[in-house]
């Protein structure tokens, strides 16, 4: 039982540090988004192509996020069960924002490489890659919630105590 | 003829004092506190067993609690915790007090507590318990002074930072004599 609680909080605590490194990515894919967007001069109604090393910048970054994403997963899943436990409490919250964060990881990607064959081939973003930041959004917000779960209560003012 | 009742029974009083008594556990809630500068965290338990027996003048009480029957509102947690004290192979807290039994009659009672926990077993001495009578039951209340370093426990760390070795158990059980 020792070593089964043992391999459980190894697995979490790589996990919980996985989990942290890719929040940088994460975030550095986000900050980097609006330089690999197309862009419209509503004046003259041109599309403004964003330059390759913009969308190669973020490409990867979104890449590096979603492959630590997969290894923070892993680890996660791979941390032993212990029987007649129930998740309860903040926990409960970190496991359930999976169902959107996790379709959210692999969505994100795909509809970014949509997004770019679509300006690729001179198309305006359409159909479904147009929900390419929605998602990353979506997935970002639920990300940062399932973080923040297990973190909960925080004692802001740590420096007082 | 009253006279020699009155001084009999003053005589045997003292034996009626010193008279075997044993004491259950009816009701207990064990809380321990645990602080780390982003986090103040309490897990509680109620389901501790105790007895205690007194004879010749003295008292021997003993509570016992299992690890997994302490709440945090987190499973996770609780799990981690059982993980760090070594529940796995030790999963029961053991408090053990020798009394004279007279000091079961006073406000606060100056216990020496032996803790078994974690494999481990520390002393504290001239603990602060306070008894409160309630008909036939006493409540007894008090704060184990305990921490991480007593019982060699690795102290967890959130964000690389540990928390803090004082792991403080509140105490606070209702006994009732048997």
């Amino acid at each position: 039982m020792q070593k089964k609680l043992n391999q459980r909080t190894h697995d979490l605590k790589v996990h919980q540090t996985l989990g942290l490194v890719t929040v940088v990515p994460l975030c550095a894919a986000v900050i980097v988004s609006s330089g690999a967007k197309q862009k419209h001069n509503k004046t003259t109604g041109l599309i403004i192509e964003p330059s390759s090393g913009a969308i190669d910048l973020h490409a990867a970054l979104g890449a590096s996020t979603a492959a630590l994403y997969g290894f923070t997963a892993y680890y996660a899943i791979a941390a032993p069960r212990i029987p007649g436990v129930k998740p309860k409490g903040a926990i409960k919250w970190h496991r359930d924002l999976v169902w959107i964060h996790a379709p959210g990881m692999v969505l994100t990607p795909i509809l970014g490489g949509l997004a770019l064959s679509q300006e690729n081939s001179g198309e305006k973003v359409h159909g479904i890659a147009s929900a390419h930041s929605y998602v990353a959004w979506t997935t970002v917000g639920a990300y940062g919630a399932s973080i923040i779960a297990v973190s909960w209560p925080i004692h802001l003012k740590f420096w007082e105590k | 003829m009253r006279l020699a009742v009155a001084l009999f029974l003053a005589a045997v009083a003292p034996i009626g004092l010193h008279a075997q008594s044993q004491w259950v556990l009816t009701q207990s809630t064990l809380t321990w506190h645990v602080v780390h500068p982003m986090h103040e965290v309490d897990g509680t338990s109620h389901e501790a067993k105790g007895k205690g027996n007194c004879s010749a003048g003295a008292c021997d009480f003993l509570i016992a609690v299992q690890l997994k029957t302490f709440d945090s509102g987190d499973s996770n947690r609780d799990l981690h915790m059982i993980q760090t004290v070594r529940g796995g192979q030790f999963p029961m807290v053991i408090v053990r007090t020798h009394l004279a039994q007279s000091a079961l009659e006073s406000g606060v009672i100056d216990a020496d507590l032996e803790v078994e926990f974690a494999g481990q077993t520390a002393h504290y001495s001239h603990v602060p318990l306070h008894r409160v009578a309630h008909g036939n039951d006493i409540q007894i209340t008090g704060t184990v002074p305990a921490t991480c370093s007593d019982f060699k426990i690795d102290r967890p760390s959130f964000l690389a930072v540990p928390i803090r070795n004082e792991i403080p158990v509140t105490v606070d059980t209702t006994w009732r004599p048997m």
